[in-house]
């Protein structure tokens, strides 16, 4: 029985992952997570921000994979990330297009990041490939898909009715033809050819 | 060398405070609906943390349900959201969401 004191409480709670591999794992995936997450909000070009948050949601199922159960992964890894990937690629498909534009998404500062990034994602790999795979980690596993089906039956109808309407909204956007109509590139601030000429003036980035 | 509660709390709300960011600082209607999406993540990451490490290790099921329910009310909200920014788009043909759109 837990008490409302705090000193009890700390032996009474689930201990910490300790497994050096696995906590290498963690600490690598948590810090790609913020960069690319930090990268999607932050980056000039639409097309890099898409990209960057698709990669924060695949990193997230990473994170998941060590701490949550099994199921939590696979949905946010095959349902969560492709659609809502697709839903802002779709859209960017369906307005401004998906054009390379010619300008560099990034100061050459960010490189170096860039670099730091690819060095962790390596290590990722390296601690992956010399894991002895499954290994459970969760502690939350067993009886999740029973509560699913038992306790939060209405819940899962729920998410259910919105996935498949989220989902059809998706192949609606993708199937939609390309409209034949002046672009504007995928540049979130590149306002040079906007119509409306008042923003130049004060000269600031969005 | 171990990694508990707190690390991930820390990433949480790194991610909320990005989405935060980029509702409230940045114009484009894309990159606001990628900062709802980070805001939601962020609590679901929270919610699994504290069912895997914390109190809510006593009803362990909970949080990473609660995870998956937040993520498709994030998907779906997505999904709005960019029907709304296609519908912008076609009126003044970017996504910039300010007062001098006239």
């Amino acid at each position: 029985m837990l008490e409302s004191d705090a000193v009890p409480l700390i032996g009474g709670l689930p201990a910490a992952i300790t497994s050096p591999p696995i906590v290498l794992f963690i600490y690598a995936v948590l810090v790609l997570m913020v960069v690319s997450a930090v990268t999607s909000v932050m980056v000039r070009n639409t097309l890099w921000a898409i990209g960057s948050f698709a990669s924060t949601m695949a990193l997230l199922a990473l994170l998941y994979l060590a701490i949550a159960p099994f199921v939590v992964f696979a949905v946010q890894l095959l349902v969560y990330t492709t659609i809502s990937a697709g839903l802002l690629l779709g859209l960017l498909r369906r307005t401004s297009g998906l054009d390379w534009t010619a300008d560099s998404p990034f100061n050459r500062q960010w490189l170096a990041g860039a670099a730091v990034c690819a060095a962790l994602l390596a290590l990722i790999g390296v601690v992956v490939a010399a894991t002895s795979w499954p290994v459970r980690v969760s502690g939350g596993e067993v009886g999740l898909g029973d509560a699913l089906t038992t306790t939060y039956v209405v819940g899962v109808a729920t998410v259910v009715v919105l996935l498949a309407a989220s989902a059809l909204g998706l192949g609606l956007l993708l199937a939609a033809p390309t409209p034949a109509i002046p672009r504007w590139g995928g540049s979130t601030t590149s306002r040079r050819d906007l119509p409306r000429g008042g923003s130049r003036a004060r000269g600031e980035t969005r | 060398m171990s990694v508990g509660l707190t690390a991930v709390l820390v990433v949480s709300a790194i991610l909320f405070a990005a989405g935060a960011f980029a509702i409230i600082a940045r114009r484009s209607a894309v990159v606001m609906l990628i900062g709802t999406q980070l805001m939601f993540v962020a609590g679901g990451v929270a919610f699994v943390a504290f069912a895997r490490f914390g109190l809510g290790a006593v009803h362990a099921t909970a949080g990473p349900a609660v995870a998956l329910f937040a993520g498709a009310i994030a998907v779906g909200e997505l999904a709005v959201g960019a029907a709304i920014a296609v519908i912008l788009y076609r009126e003044s043909h970017n996504f910039f969401l300010d007062a001098e759109r006239g």
